[in-house]
């Protein structure tokens, strides 16, 4: 009897921490290039305790998250240095925890006139990070990613590098790394992404779907008070059994 | 409940951007007001099981991990610096940039602001000044009873003295270049100052090197853009609520594990 209740707890378990997945897609509902996550559940199967029940039971267990990577909806902001990416690839940031991947192209300049994500981190373009001079007017990003700008009372245009843009073969062993950017994971290099544009003045915006997350929310939140009424009745009746069973006449 | 807390962080994100937005809304006709963007990132996630990790001795690995994520936070409210349109207003002293660059003004403590609205007066002494009556560098005074005040496009300040016919020039304003405009600190009334973000300024004259033209009798609108920004309200606003559903329903889920406890 006591494998019902354990049964249920591991139900109740993996849908709270199916709710925490669906929780954060829709706090991350407007971050930019964020990919929304989903939750796998596997069945595991244990002997049980006594074996004229049939021998197994089973369980079930969160085996794992996957990402949502396609595309989120492209928002045109007008912004030069805004980009989004067109097709399956990543701009590669250098942070300070080493070599990242991210999807969120809201660049700003530094001091110093380097192209820096939000946080201050180096864009990488193919020969390193793209530096601008005091001088630079009219950057322009083109579809391969080539930056470049009008420098001083120039009429003609100077280079300033070209992005680089990555992509890998098993997208979903990227690990999140927090900041909207990804980790590659150490079997799976990355690779020059071939087949992806960029266009510039554009944002892409979050993948999660508001209405998708709230029925996931919704099923959740059902299943779970189900398995707390079924806990319930199993343990009203585990109460009666005591109760009858047990009752001494006088 | 690690939802609750998650729940918490997306309406407090969402609360942020619709205070950025309502700033926006109220300085739509604010002169040179750029507007800015809240931009947000997903927080840290917590591995609790690895992608990679081999689950075998033959190398099998996990082929996806379990990442739960803790939420959103805010990483900046970034300024766009587009250029806003233009207005005219036949008013002499009313000077708008039309590019890059910043006038330079000289606070009452000696340092140095910087504007792009160049909507200038004269103080008492002749000298033209900012709506707050603070100077804009290089000082120029206008001498009294002079006609025909002109600012030319290079910012060369030019009148014609009384009882004269011909104009004689003033000076010339600069304009101050930032590497990186956005990374300046607004200190309100239309002012601007120079943080280590921005890089140093550049002082310049208009119209050479890339810099901005000046425009006589105009003066630069705000670059909020109306619609994009109730847009932008509405979807903070559902993502708001839809935040505080998920916290009604890890709630309800608290609830039902509570009331199995009679």
């Amino acid at each position: 009897m006591q494998n019902a209740f354990l049964v249920g707890l591991s139900r109740q378990v993996a849908l709270s921490r199916e709710l925490d997945v669906v929780a954060n897609n829709i706090a991350n509902m407007n971050t930019n290039g964020y990919k929304a996550d989903g939750s796998l559940f596997e069945e595991y199967l244990a002997t049980s305790a006594r074996s004229d029940t049939g021998g197994r039971i089973s369980f079930v267990r969160d085996r794992g998250i996957w990402h949502d990577m396609t595309a989120g909806q492209i928002e045109s902001t007008g912004n030069p240095l805004d980009v989004a990416i067109d097709g399956d690839a990543f701009f590669a940031v250098q942070t300070a925890r080493g070599e990242r991947y991210t999807r969120n192209g809201a660049f700003h300049l530094n001091a110093t006139g380097q192209l820096v994500t939000s946080e201050g981190d180096a864009v990488l373009g193919t020969g390193g990070p793209i530096t601008f001079q005091p001088n630079d007017k009219q950057i322009s990003i083109a579809a391969d990613g080539t930056v470049s700008v009008r420098e001083g009372a120039n009429k003609t245009s100077t280079q300033r590098g070209t992005l680089r843009l990555v992509a890998f073969a098993k997208p979903q062993q990227l690990q999140k790394d927090g900041g909207s950017t990804f980790k590659a994971s150490p079997g799976d290099a990355p690779q020059a992404a071939t087949g992806a544009k960029i266009a510039q003045g554009a944002l892409e915006k979050s993948n999660v779907r508001g209405v998708v997350e709230m029925s996931r929310m919704i099923e959740i939140t059902r299943s779970y008070t189900q398995v707390a009424t079924l806990l319930q009745q199993q343990s009203d009746l585990s109460q009666q059994s005591v109760d009858k069973l047990a009752d001494v006449p006088n | 409940m690690r939802a609750l807390s998650t729940a918490a962080t997306g309406m407090m994100a969402m609360e942020l951007n619709v205070q950025v937005i309502s700033n926006n809304l109220a300085n739509m006709t604010t002169t040179s007001y750029k507007r800015q963007r809240a931009e947000f990132q997903d927080l840290l996630y917590d591995h609790l099981s690895r992608v990679g990790t081999q689950t075998s001795a033959q190398g099998n690995m996990l082929p996806v991990g379990i990442d739960l994520g803790s939420g959103v936070k805010t990483v900046g409210t970034g300024r766009l610096m587009s250029q806003g349109s233009m207005t005219q207003t036949t008013n002499p002293m009313d000077v708008a940039i039309r590019g890059d660059g910043f006038f330079k003004v000289q606070m009452p403590d000696g340092t140095y602001n910087y504007t792009r609205d160049g909507s200038f007066k004269t103080d008492a002494q002749g000298r033209i000044v900012t709506a707050q009556g603070n100077v804009v560098q290089p000082a120029i005074t206008i001498p009294a009873n002079s006609t025909g005040l002109t600012i030319n496009a290079q910012g060369q300040v030019s009148v014609i003295p009384a009882g004269t016919t011909t104009p004689t020039i003033l000076g010339q304003l600069t304009l101050t270049r930032f590497i990186n405009p956005a990374g300046l600190l607004p200190i309100g009334d239309n002012m601007y100052q120079e943080t280590p973000a921005s890089g140093t300024p550049q002082d310049g004259l208009a119209a050479t090197d890339g810099t901005g033209d000046l425009l006589q009798g105009n003066l630069e609108q705000s670059n909020v853009d109306s619609v994009s920004e109730i847009t932008n309200l509405i979807t903070a606003q559902r993502a708001y609520e839809m935040n505080s559903k998920v916290i009604t329903a890890a709630d309800q889920m608290l609830q039902a594990t509570s009331n199995l406890m009679r």
